[in-house]
Formats: C-alpha cells, structure tokens, sequence
C-alpha cells in the first residue's frame, strides 16, 4: 500500500467525464514518481472507493464537476469542503460519492490524513462524445496544480 | 385506506432508481420500479473492432468492470468459436471469485446493513455483550472486547459530531429495527474491518488483471499475462504464493466475518423470510469452466419453473438460453413494441412522462420465454440445490441450520424465497465462491507446475457475419453480453444485465417485473418512513449504473418520500 495516492475519476465514455482518467493517465506518462506515490486511474467506482482510499496518508483525486464556470476552469477542494458536501458533482453514475466514502473512513479510522480534489469544469457528458477542446486545454494546467500539491505535501508530511 | 407512496431515489444503491408503491391496509398492494437513466453502450461499440469489445465494456459501469469485459470476450470467443487455454480458465475464474467476493461484501455491510442495524443502539451497545456474541458465532481474531469498544466509541464520536454523513438517511428507532443492540454493534465493527478486506481482494484482482478497476489481461482467445515460474516482474511463484496467503485471508474474512453475520441478521428478523417472495421463475447461467469443455463448470446454471408445485429444475445449454431471451419495450422508453431476441436489439430512446398506463421506465422488460425472471444468488442457490450441487448443498446446509437456531424456528429451503433469503443467498455463495478461489489457485498453480504456460489462442475473424453470446453468473445474477460481426466489425450490440432482469418494468401483457412483484404484500408500518420497501430492494443489490445510464444533475440528488 503506498502512502500518496494520485487518482483520476469519471467514466471515459462520457465526453468530459474521462478529464479525471486522462489528467493522471498524462501525469504518469511525464513524470517520474517514487515508490511512495501510486497513480490510479479508478473510473467511477462509486462506495468501492472508499476501499482504494482506506488507509493512504494524502490523497489527491482529479474529477471533472459542473459548475457555473466556463468549462475547463479548475477549482480546488479541501477534505472539509468535501464533507460539507459543496463540491458540485456533476452526475449520478458514480453516487454514492466522495463524501460518503470519507465519511465511512473517518468512521473506520481509516481515513487519509491529507485529502484535496481539483474539480475541473465539465460541458459535455454525453455517452460516447469526444472530450471537449476546453477540457483537454485544462490538462497542463492540472499537472502544474498536481505537482504543486505534490511539493507542498512533501514539505509538510514526513513519510517515514 | 389507498396511499401512493413515491420513492425518487432510492438510497445505497449503485446508479438511480425510483419506486411508487401503492399502498392498501397498511401493505404494498401494486408497485412500479424505474429507472431514470438511460445507457448508450450499444451505440458506442457499433461499427468498432470486436477484439476491443471487452475493453470498452468494462467502463460502463465502474463497480462491475471486470463482469463486463469477461462477458464481452466470452461473446467475441463464442462467435468465433474460440476455445482459450486452461491456464486462461483458472485466470479468469481467479479473478471473477474475488471480485465477486469483495462485490458481496461491499453489498452487505457498506448498502444493506443499515437497512437491519440501527446505529443509534449500536452506539450505546455493551462492547463485551458484543464481542462474546460475536465470538460464539465465529473463530475471527478482532472479534475481541477492545475491539468493539473501539468501534463503539468511533460511532459513538461520529454521531456526535453533528456530521450525519452516511448516517443521514436511516431509519433509526424505526418499529421494524429490531436487532440486539450489541449485535448491531458487532456488525457495524465488522463494517469498518472490511476495507482491509476490499484491499486485499482487490489486490489479487490487480495482481492478475494488471489494475483494478478495469483489467487489462483480457485479449480474444485467453489472457495476456506473461509466466515465468522463476521471474520476479512476470506471473511466477513469487506471485502466486503471494496471491494464495491473500486468498486465505480473504476466505477467513468471507467465512467467519460475512458469512457468520448474515446468518446472524436472518436468524434475528425470522419475518423477512415470510415478505418479498417474488416470481416463481429463476434463471442462472453455468460459470467457473474447469479448464476443457469435457470438465464442464464448477457452478451449475439452468432454470426453476412454477417452484410452488413441485421444483423442476432445467439446466440450459447455451442454445436454448439463447432462443429464450427476449426484451420488451412496450413500457421502456424506448421506440418500438415487439419483444424482440438481443441479438436484434434496438436502443433508440423515445423520450416520455412517466405514466404507469404507458412508459416509466429506462429499464428493457427482460423476459425468458415470455417471462420475467429473477436473477441472482438467490436464483443461483435454488437452482443448485436442485440440482444436486454438493457444494450448494453443503453451505446452504450450514446457513440454514445457523439460522434456524439463532431464530429458535426451523428456516428450510423454500424460505429462501422471500427478502432475507436473498441476503442469505449471497453469503451462502460467497462461502462456496470463497472454497472455489482456493480450487482454481491449485488448478493454475498445478497446470502451470506441469510446464503448461499457453494462455491465448489466436482469433482469426472470417469476413462473413457471425453471432455470439457471452455468459457470466455476475453477483448480481445473469448477464449476457450479445454481438453480431459482420466483416471484422461489430454489426449489433446488446448487454442484459442482471438489474434488467431483476428491475424490469411490466411487459407488453402488464406483467410485472421481479421487484414489484416482490414488494408486493409487503406491509409498512409508517408510510413516511418506507423503510420496508428499501429492505426488500435492496435484497436485489440494485446496481443500476449499468442497467441503464446517468443523466447529468447538478448537486446531489436528495430523496424525497412523497405520500400521497
């Protein structure tokens, strides 16, 4: 079990729904990252996340949202923005969501200490539609923020 | 007294249903079950490669991927006739038991306990009460007094805390939550163990699929691991004796863990196994193949019809499933009225307002020679047992007999038939799913000792058109993926998933599905808390993001109980 995970949802055969797979998919392809950090691409996993999350030190999840924003904006979650539930999910397909799988591992006792979502705005999640030019325009500026997210965490979280 | 209760979504569920009980007498006297989504997959693979099929299946829904991709190669394999090595058998099985066992598991503590355990006693249960209950139940280490002292205290804080998360939507102190508090608590102790669990299970999905969720082994003609007995990076012994020690323990889980609580549930709310009977026609399909076409499966598939007479079961051939099934769309909001075989399938939405008289539903009627059908373990154990299955035997034995005793009232087979026997069908085949895993390690492990290490025939696509069915006995039941080729290129496309057969709307004669015909007799105590129909549909595991698909909707949709 690796401590950091980096972890892409949303479903691929949904037009913008597959930013959150493409994003980390792009990341593992640039970078090199250390046996400390696993990159997932966990599709749309619904109350099953819960288990992928369990017992991780920091978790970084890349999800596309709707949102009044244009699309391709990126905004960024914190653990308690998620469990107040004011991250704007965007469908149903992966209900029950993100909150809830945090709130079953809290009660656990095994939630990640450190959770963060980039949400990027989504226009179009219709089965079997391209990715729209906005969207594949947000990638680079997602590393950027997925590196950023990745530095600070090391400064801040010892890892042994 | 007439009432109409609405019930718009249904909560723990995967994907998004909506039920509308009437009610008469205190009791569900009709019902209608829709789904308000609608799926495109078929669409999507229309004119693409059959060979990567399997990959796109799989991302319809992302809780049941790996059924997926398995189904849709096996339908690849059979259009072309293609057997797949042995070593690629045990592979594949390997990784359907333990994604269905980490399925079932997820089924019962994380989406239907809270419809049995009140968490609000639990909270204030006796952790020692707890543990030695527990203990005399099943020989599990962290069944201990500090153990559940623990999870009281977590629950405890949780409650607290003013974050009602999870627990947002239950019906605590409901008249129908009538578990002994500290069992509750012993099960919601269990509830948090099993994300260890999940882990390890999915750990040997990964291990073999490359990933999970969606592996990536699958190919036409068998799977794409690389052996090397002695390698370290490939399939080896290193990886295999890994992979046994997690089986072992996800067995140890499966069996004292699961198994002891379902029976322990079942045993204590005796009345649900005399609400939910349902149709009175089952359907599995045949699965786990034991490494040639003359060993035959390890699970028996077939059908039970009219089990109130006398129980007479039907083991299909492939071809006989084939001619048998049919979809309907005459309440479906889809275009077109003829029940037609999936092979001819359409998908063409016709776009409606919900109208019991018409359509109301993004759910095909599924029907098995004209009927519906039910799905699912519970479909899976009568017909095993019918059959003679010795392992079906064997643990519907041992359930039955744990019930009966923690009821104090005998519990005997036709009582499966009913809400509870649906829960106690799934650890009843998780048990033996759990002996299975052991089995096909041993195969795999044995074959490929011998210095059998094929794993993959070549496909070779004739350019003529051609037609193949793929089975798989899911967790949720019987699915079947269809494919016509035509030139290399897929023609036709049609998935019938387990949730088709089992929440199917009423067909063109106004029969009605699996699910209402369940909740149907189904009393309820207090109609603005219809804790009971959610009891009896979630018995199904409702995973309804594959049955049909999402629209988009912005913020989260909240459930409204409307009476009417």
């Amino acid at each position: 079990m690796k401590p950091i995970l980096i972890a892409g949802i949303g479903n691929v055969l949904r037009g913008d729904d597959g930013f959150g797979p493409l994003a980390v998919q792009t990341l593992a392809a640039r970078h090199n990252f250390g046996p400390e950090i696993e990159i997932a691409d966990l599709g749309t996993p619904g109350l099953e996340l819960a288990g992928f999350l369990s017992c991780r030190r920091a978790v970084l999840l890349i999800d596309c949202i709707c949102a009044e924003e244009p699309a391709g904006t990126t905004r960024i979650f914190n653990r308690e923005d998620i469990l107040a539930q004011q991250v704007p999910a965007r469908s149903g397909s992966h209900e029950p969501s993100i909150a809830e799988a945090l709130f079953a591992l809290q009660l656990a006792g095994c939630a990640p200490a450190i959770v963060t979502l980039i949400g990027v705005a989504g226009h179009s999640f219709k089965f079997g539609d391209a990715m729209s030019d906005a969207l594949l325009r947000a990638v680079d500026p997602t590393m950027e923020l997925a590196c950023d997210w990745l530095a600070q965490l090391k400064d801040t979280l010892p890892l042994n | 007294m007439k009432q109409r209760i609405t019930i718009d979504p249904i909560t723990r569920i995967e994907g998004h249903l909506r039920v509308d009980v009437q009610l008469d007498g205190g009791a569900v006297s009709d019902a209608w079950v829709s789904a308000t989504m609608f799926r495109g997959l078929e669409t999507i693979l229309r004119g693409r490669d059959p060979r990567e099929a399997w990959l796109i299946a799989q991302r319809i829904c992302g809780v049941c991927t790996t059924v997926h991709a398995i189904a849709s190669v096996r339908a690849v394999e059979d259009a072309l006739k293609l057997p797949i090595p042995p070593n690629a058998q045990f592979i594949r099985n390997l990784i359907l038991i333990l994604h269905a066992l980490r399925d079932h598991a997820v089924h019962f503590y994380q989406l239907s306990a809270l419809d049995w355990v009140d968490v609000e006693q639990a909270a204030k249960a006796d952790p020692a009460r707890a543990a030695s209950l527990s203990e005399s139940h099943a020989s599990w280490t962290r069944n201990s007094s500090t153990e559940m002292r623990a999870a009281r205290n977590r629950l405890a804080a949780h409650l607290t805390s003013g974050q009602m998360g999870l627990f947002a939507n239950g019906y605590w102190g409901h008249p129908q939550m009538h578990l002994e508090p500290a069992a509750s608590l012993a099960i919601l102790s269990h509830y948090m163990q099993a994300f260890e669990f999940h882990r390890k299970a999915s750990q040997v999905v990964a291990m073999l699929g490359g990933k999970t969720p969606h592996i990536q082994n699958l190919t036409v003609g068998g799977v794409a691991n690389a052996i090397n007995l002695d390698g370290e990076s490939a399939l080896g012994m290193e990886s295999l004796e890994s992979m046994r020690a997690l089986i072992d323990e996800v067995t140890e889980f499966i069996r004292e863990v699961y198994f002891a609580d379902a029976c322990l549930v079942a045993g204590s709310y005796p009345e649900w196994f005399d609400i939910g009977k349902g149709m009175d026609l089952y359907l599995s399909v045949p699965d786990l193949p034991n490494g040639s076409a003359a060993n035959g499966f390890d699970l028996p598939g077939g059908s039970i019809h009219g089990f109130d007479a006398a129980p007479h079961s039907v083991p299909h051939s492939q071809a006989s499933f084939q001619d048998a099934v049919s979809e309907d769309t005459v309440h479906a909001y889809y275009h077109g009225a003829d029940a037609l075989p999936p092979w001819r399938g359409e998908t063409i939405p016709e776009l409606a307002t919900w109208d019991e008289e018409k359509k109301y539903s993004w759910v095909k009627a599924a029907r098995y020679h004209g009927q519906p059908a039910e799905v699912g373990p519970l479909a899976a154990v009568l017909i095993g047992y019918d059959q003679g299955h010795a392992l079906t035997r064997k643990w519907t034995s041992i359930a039955l007999e744990r019930v009966s005793s923690v009821a104090g009232r005998r519990i005997g087979l036709s009582h499966l038939r009913s809400t509870m026997g649906r829960h106690l069908a799934r650890a009843i085949r998780a048990a033996m799913l759990a002996e299975l895993a052991s089995k096909h390690w041993r195969r795999l492990f044995e074959n490929l000792s011998r210095g059998d290490v094929a794993t993959h025939n070549e496909p070779h696509m004739p350019t003529g058109e051609i037609r193949g069915v793929g089975l798989h006995e899911a967790p949720r039941g019987a699915l079947s993926h269809w494919v016509v080729i035509d030139k290399g290129m897929t023609r036709n496309y049609q998935a019938v998933v387990p949730s088709t057969w089992n929440a199917s709307p009423r067909d063109k004669s106004g029969v009605r599905g699996p699910y209402e015909e369940a909740l149907v007799g189904t009393p309820i105590a207090d109609p603005e808390r219809p804790l009971e129909v959610l009891r009896t549909i979630h018995s199904f595991d409702p995973c309804m993001a594959c049955a049909c698909h999402a629209f988009d909707a912005a913020g989260r949709p909240i459930t409204t109980v409307k009476v009417l």
